[in-house]
């Protein structure tokens, strides 16, 4: 058993799970700049259907088709908010009249709750970085999607600690990018990653 | 008239009055059995099951009693009884009467005094239910002069009517929140009737519903606090009520007068939202052509009622990061009823689909809820994919051309047969003979080897051909499997010792590792077949086959698609250098079960509370219960047990529920299916 954190990509049957493929490294490096989390230089794609995906704290899920969750992947997904672990849900196509949007934030209510607007003072914001909200994305207004800009994210909430957690900023757009080419921008904007990630692993 | 007659006029006077007499004190019975109750509920109250359990037994007791004695008078239906009671009265008759009776002739009686007999009669019935009917009237004034509700209380007893005892104390110093009545009134798209509860602690209700709590005395002083939130009573003649309506979150909801406080739970129930199954399509599926009609059919159920069911589909287009989305709906219906089936028809030509795209469809259903709703209940979801142009190679009917790999696997196999043969017929050949067969052979399996060693070098990346063509001993020419590793790896240029398979191997030396054998073993075989040996190239020429075969069977690779795979550098993400400096402090948080360590805490003080104050813990517990109703609903029910049996005074009760609240709080043991880690059986 490691004691670093990985990262995982949650990998379903149904749906384009790997339309991101790089916001993992880019996390991972984010993960690495600014705290001492004993992080792997890699993250690991796993199948919901799969037990091994209750091993990791914290489940990073994205697309831009419908999700549908086999029987499986549902009970794993149950099993996995049950015993503490964080599912984050991203809107690749960040239109909340999308169908990712209708069939992920249904599959959500089906398999663990209905999700709820997150108040934006909750604890997920000052977890590391201080924001007043969910950080706002460059893709929210690119003319794709629905154009507007989200001002709160989805959360499933158990036992006070939040199980789901459902953004329709698109981060996945915003954080697919190579880690090196970070060096390029004047304000990083992967610095929510860390909140999310010690959040997961601290609350 | 006749004697007899007369006889008859008695009978029916005497019995008029055993009847009477019976029902007056079957009548008494009932009433002091009735006015007992009311005197017991006026000390202590009585609940509403027994106050209706003493109103069925004072009419039994009533009935019972008047039957026993109509049963004990019963002889005065005989006119021989009546006959011999008149002859004690009148011993003159001597028993003439009891015989004229006897043998129907009156005769036999004289008729001096038969007026008489009629006035003793009825005499004597008025004396038999003088007393009765006396003790009646003392009864019925007992029960005017009782409280009128009081009374109401035992003889017509229903929910609510606590309000209607009397109070024994003073209103005035007294708490005017008890006795309390609750009344509930649920949304009316729900459909259920209207509820009341005699001194609720405990309130489920629908959300929406409207509860109204209702007290004796006057309003003034009197408020219901809800959170920061405080409600004041309203005055209806001489009792107070508050109404509020039940929202999505449970409440502990506090009522103050004056020094008096009592807390109310009241736990929201939520109308589910529909059930939906969807029944056809049963399951996904892939169509050749986007023509005909898809028949779709769902059931669905709800809690209270079903609105609205529809079919909605959506349509996916596109591939990579372009997609367009249609969406639309059909088989619309308005069911009203708590369970529906609806069916519908897609004709997919409708849909202008073209290959490649995707029909997403499920059933959708809304409930009447107009308060916190509609709930939309929502079916698992089916697709149907139109296929592709290129997906129909797999299922051309067209017999494609083998590949190179099965090409060589038959002409190995034919050459090993063609091998077999001659060392079969090898004695009985003439040396000329064996050679010119074997080298036939050998050439054959030379041609063979040069096809394998075009398929290696092709994918390889290098030259259409690594061997000659017509020099036998040319210097470029590959002899042995370490020189054909040897080209491979120049070819890929991947590491230094071309037979190091095990470390840095690209994925296409890989591959091509079980063809670049088989090349070597067709070399070998080659060689013997040349100089006349076939039983010595049959080994080579089976090895050969194998790696072949294995080559076949070789997992394909994909490269198109793979993700990247990127490592981070996390030692200079962290721009470590040599010195590694000393790393800030940081603040331990909380840890994650922090909530439910602090609910352990409120409930181990609230059972020391118990043994001292039995109210203020069941106060305490009330509130306990509301905040663990949403994430422990098992902790939950456990407190309200033990509410209930704190109220009841069943103090094992109280107690094995507060274990089970306990155990609850403290979650499931944890069982393992192993040893731990060191082997400790946790």
């Amino acid at each position: 058993m490691t004691s670093e954190f990985v990262f995982a990509t949650a990998q379903y049957e149904s749906g384009d799970w790997d339309s991101a493929p790089l916001l993992p490294a880019n996390v991972i490096d984010t993960i690495a700049r600014y705290t001492e989390i004993a992080v792997a230089p890699t993250g690991v794609v796993v199948a919901l259907n799969d037990d091994r995906m209750l091993r990791y704290p914290l489940l990073y899920l994205t697309g831009h088709l419908p999700v549908r969750f086999s029987d499986a992947e549902r009970r794993n997904v149950k099993r996995f908010v049950e015993r503490g672990g964080m599912l984050f849900v991203d809107d690749h196509n960040h239109d909340i009249d999308g169908t990712f949007h209708k069939t992920a934030t249904e599959e959500i209510a089906r398999t663990v709750a209905p999700l709820a607007e997150l108040p934006n003072d909750h604890a997920l914001y000052s977890a590391f970085f201080k924001f007043d909200g969910p950080p706002t994305t460059s893709h929210e207004l690119n003319g794709w999607g629905d154009n507007l800009v989200h001002k709160h994210l989805l959360a499933v909430r158990r036992a006070g600690k939040i199980a789901v957690l459902f953004s329709n900023k698109d981060y996945s757009s915003e954080w697919n990018y190579h880690p090196e080419s970070k060096r390029f921008l004047t304000v990083d904007n992967t610095k929510f990653a860390v909140n999310l990630v010690v959040y997961a692993l601290t609350a | 008239m006749s004697i007899l007659t007369h006889v008859r006029t008695v009978r029916t006077v005497l019995a008029a009055g055993v009847a009477l007499r019976a029902v007056a004190w079957g009548a008494l019975a009932s009433l002091t059995l009735i006015i007992g109750a009311v005197l017991v509920d006026l000390v202590t109250p009585i609940g509403l099951v027994a106050r209706s359990g003493v109103l069925m037994v004072a009419i039994a007791a009533g009935v019972a009693t008047a039957a026993a004695l109509a049963w004990r008078d019963r002889h005065v239906l005989s006119l021989e009884r009546v006959a011999l009671w008149i002859e004690e009265r009148f011993p003159s008759l001597d028993f003439t009467l009891a015989t004229a009776v006897e043998t129907g002739d009156d005769s036999f009686v004289a008729r001096a005094a038969v007026d008489r007999w009629r006035t003793i009669a009825v005499r004597r019935a008025a004396h038999a239910v003088r007393a009765p009917l006396a003790s009646i009237a003392v009864a019925g004034s007992i029960v005017f002069a009782l409280p009128v509700g009081a009374v109401a209380r035992v003889r017509a007893p229903h929910r609510g009517d606590s309000l209607d005892r009397p109070s024994r104390g003073s209103v005035g110093g007294a708490s005017r929140l008890t006795p309390l009545v609750a009344r509930i009134v649920p949304p009316a798209y729900s459909g259920r009737q209207p509820t009341t509860i005699d001194e609720p602690s405990d309130v489920r209700a629908l959300v929406g519903s409207t509860i109204t709590l209702r007290g004796r005395g006057s309003a003034g002083g009197v408020v219901a606090r809800r959170g920061v939130d405080s409600i004041v009573a309203t005055s209806e003649g001489d009792r107070w009520s508050i109404s509020l309506r039940v929202d999505a979150r449970p409440v502990a909801l506090r009522l103050v007068d004056r020094g008096f406080q009592r807390i109310i739970a009241i736990e929201p129930v939520t109308d589910a939202a529909p059930a939906v199954t969807l029944v056809t399509p049963a399951h996904d599926s892939v169509l050749r052509a986007p023509t005909g009609r898809i028949a779709l059919s769902a059931d669905m159920h709800d809690d209270f009622g079903i609105a609205s069911a529809a079919f909605e589909y959506i349509v996916s287009s596109g591939e990579g990061e372009s997609f367009t989305f249609r969406s639309g709906t059909l088989g619309a219906t308005r069911p009203n009823g708590r369970r529906a089936s609806i069916g519908a028809s897609l004709p997919l030509e409708s849909l202008g689909l073209r290959p490649g795209d995707v029909v997403h469809l499920r059933a959708v259903a809304h409930d009447a809820n107009d308060v916190s709703g509609p709930g939309v209940g929502t079916s698992e979801t089916r697709a149907l994919r139109i296929a592709r142009r290129d997906e129909y190679d797999s299922v051309a009917v067209e017999a494609a051309a083998p590949s190179d790999e099965e090409k060589s696997v038959i002409s190995e196999r034919m050459l090993i047969m063609l091998a077999e043969a001659l060392e079969k017929v090898r004695p009985t050949l003439g040396h000329d003979s064996l050679v010119t067969e074997s080298r036939s052979i050998a050439t054959d399996q030379k041609r063979l080897r040069r096809t394998v060693g075009e398929i290696v070098f092709t994918r390889l990346g290098g030259e259409s051909s690594g061997e000659e063509h017509t020099d036998e001993e040319s210097p470029a020419r590959a002899k042995t499997m370490q020189d054909m590793l040897a080209r491979a790896d120049s070819a890929t240029n991947r590491s230094t010792d071309p037979i190091d398979f095990s470390g840095g191997e690209s994925p296409v030396v890989a591959v091509n590792k079980p063809l670049l054998e088989a090349y070597n073993a067709m070399w070998d075989a080659s060689t013997e077949l040349e100089i006349a040996e076939p039983g010595r190239a049959l080994p080579h020429m089976r090895r050969a086959l194998a790696a072949i075969q294995r080559a076949r069977a070789a997992e394909r690779l994909y490269l198109r698609g793979r993700p990247p795979q990127v490592v981070v550098d996390v030692g200079k993400a962290r721009l470590q250098g040599k010195d590694k400096g000393v790393s800030s402090v940081r603040q331990a948080t909380n840890a994650s079960d922090s909530p439910g360590r602090r609910r352990i805490e409120r409930f181990a003080n609230v059972v020391d509370l118990a043994a001292r104050d039995a109210p203020a813990a069941i106060d305490s517990l009330l509130v306990l219960r509301i905040d663990a109703l949403t994430d422990a609903p098992a902790f939950a029910a456990a407190l309200s047990d033990a509410v209930n049996a704190m109220r009841g005074g069943k103090s094992a009760a109280a107690t094995e529920a507060l274990a089970r609240a306990r155990r609850s709080l403290a979650g499931a043991p944890i069982t393992r299916d192993s040893l731990a880690r060191w082997g400790i059986v946790p």
